[in-house]
């Protein structure tokens, strides 16, 4: 395989990926409420995916993940996923390059930062319509991320699975 | 054998003849049987029971074995017509529940002419974030839905309004939603409000009525109804109950804690209201 054929097949079965993960959030994890809330997968992929492809790489999958976020699932905003995944595909990259090590741990904080990120988001624009409710939204961040982290296993080792295939196959970047 | 009965055939002819006769005597004089028969029967009887409890043993593994397989196929047969009846349980439950449905809807009819025009719509979707409180129609601009077009359950309670329209979808914000506002009155003081969502109330599925007169006097229970101020939504559709009354970080003004009638996670079907006269 060529490079180029290599780089369209990684990204291929991200993609093939994500769709499952969708899939599942839409037809499982949406009907699992725990605390009024239910698992949301959707940072975690950003998160990941920019742990493992890097920052550049990782936002730009993350804008396309937020894109279709905001195409299927109502938000407070128009473009609310697609603005906050970016931010937190690039925050999420720069942590695992830079900060911490490569790994399931720099995956699972990440991930974290990820629904902090979006909790932040949501209480900014909570504050802007005149409508502060900081303490609530923290509780409900607080929560999502406790019902959604333990997904963060299975996804990261999904796509770490794939990452790495790829990355056998091009022994030069090793 | 030839010899002894040519040597003592007439012996055994009298003898023969001798016990017939004692026989038959026997048994004329005797009023339950003759002695012989007796004997006779008394020592087959052990031997005729036995071969009886055999015959019969038999008997009950042949009719066993072919009533297990007769039982077997009735068996089946009864499963599958236990699972054709249960089937018509559950779509007579189903009529049964749209028929109900339906009858509060002409009675919503009776008693609301100015919601002149109304779609029956089945929920595809509840919420798929935990931000927000939302709905998922299966109705959209193709059957004449609009963008605010408000949503109410049969029994006439406000669910809320439309947000977004597809071609054959519409996106439905509660009335829980923080994203949504409208105007509501008391029924029974007609004290004017605004009722909106909130987001430390949303998870208890529960709204606020702001912006109430000062001197406002409401109680738990009571009634509040959109008020139609401005003819953008009809009026006199039940948002909810005061659950409690409470006064702001400032103390000057008081908002009430609306509980909706509409229970929105039991929904499965509602009714979008396209078009309604203005009443004064």
């Amino acid at each position: 395989m060529t490079p180029r054929q290599e780089t369209i097949h990684k990204w291929g079965l991200y993609a093939l990926l994500t769709l499952f993960c969708c899939a599942w959030q839409g037809a499982v994890l949406q009907y699992v409420r725990l605390g009024g809330v239910f698992p949301f997968v959707y940072p975690i992929l950003a998160a990941i995916l920019s742990t493992l492809e890097g920052p550049l790489s990782g936002m730009i999958y993350s804008l396309v993940l937020g894109v279709v976020c905001d195409l299927t699932i109502s938000a407070p905003i128009p473009c609310f996923y697609t603005l906050v995944f970016p931010l937190a595909g690039l925050l999420a990259g720069i942590l695992a390059r830079s900060v911490l090590s490569s790994g399931f741990l720099s995956a699972l904080v990440t991930s974290m930062a990820a629904f902090v990120l979006t909790g932040a988001f949501h209480g900014l624009i909570f504050m802007f319509a005149s409508r502060p409710a900081w303490g609530q939204a923290a509780i409900v961040c607080a929560k999502e991320l406790a019902v959604s982290l333990p997904w963060a296993l299975p996804v990261y080792f999904l796509f770490r699975r794939v990452w790495r295939r790829c990355l056998e196959n091009e022994p030069t970047r090793l | 054998m030839k010899e002894f009965l040519k040597r003592h055939g007439l012996w055994v002819l009298f003898a023969t003849a001798v016990i017939a006769v004692v026989l038959a005597v026997l048994s004329v004089f005797s009023t339950t049987s003759s002695p012989l028969v007796n004997l006779a029967q008394t020592i087959t009887s052990p031997f005729r029971a036995a071969y009886t409890a055999a015959a019969g043993w038999l008997m009950d593994k042949q009719s066993y074995y072919e009533d297990t397989s007769a039982l077997k196929a009735e068996n089946q047969e009864l499963k599958k017509r236990i699972a054709e009846m249960e089937a018509e349980v559950r779509q007579a439950q189903n009529d049964s529940e749209e028929n109900e449905r339906l009858r509060s809807l002409m009675n919503l009819r009776e008693q609301r002419r100015d919601l002149s025009d109304l779609e029956a719509a089945t929920i595809t979707e509840h919420s798929t974030s935990n931000w927000t409180s939302y709905l998922t129609l299966n109705r959209g601009t193709d059957h004449g839905v609009e963008k605010n077009d408000c949503v109410i359950t049969e029994a006439g309670y406000l669910v809320g309004v439309v947000s977004e329209v597809g071609s054959n979808w519409c996106t439905v914000l509660n009335i829980v939603d923080t994203d949504t506002s409208m105007g509501a009155q008391v029924f029974r003081t007609d004290d004017i409000g605004v009722a909106e969502g909130d987001f430390a109330l949303m998870s208890r599925s529960r709204l606020r009525l702001d912006f109430l007169p000062a001197g406002a006097q409401l109680l738990n229970g009571d009634l509040v109804v959109t008020s139609g101020l401005g003819g953008y939504y009809p009026s006199g559709l039940v948002i909810g109950m005061v659950e409690e009354v409470q006064t702001d970080d400032s103390g000057a003004t008081s908002y009430a804690i609306l509980r909706p009638s509409a229970e929105f996670d039991d929904l499965t079907q509602v009714f979008i209201i396209k078009s309604f006269d203005i009443v004064d």
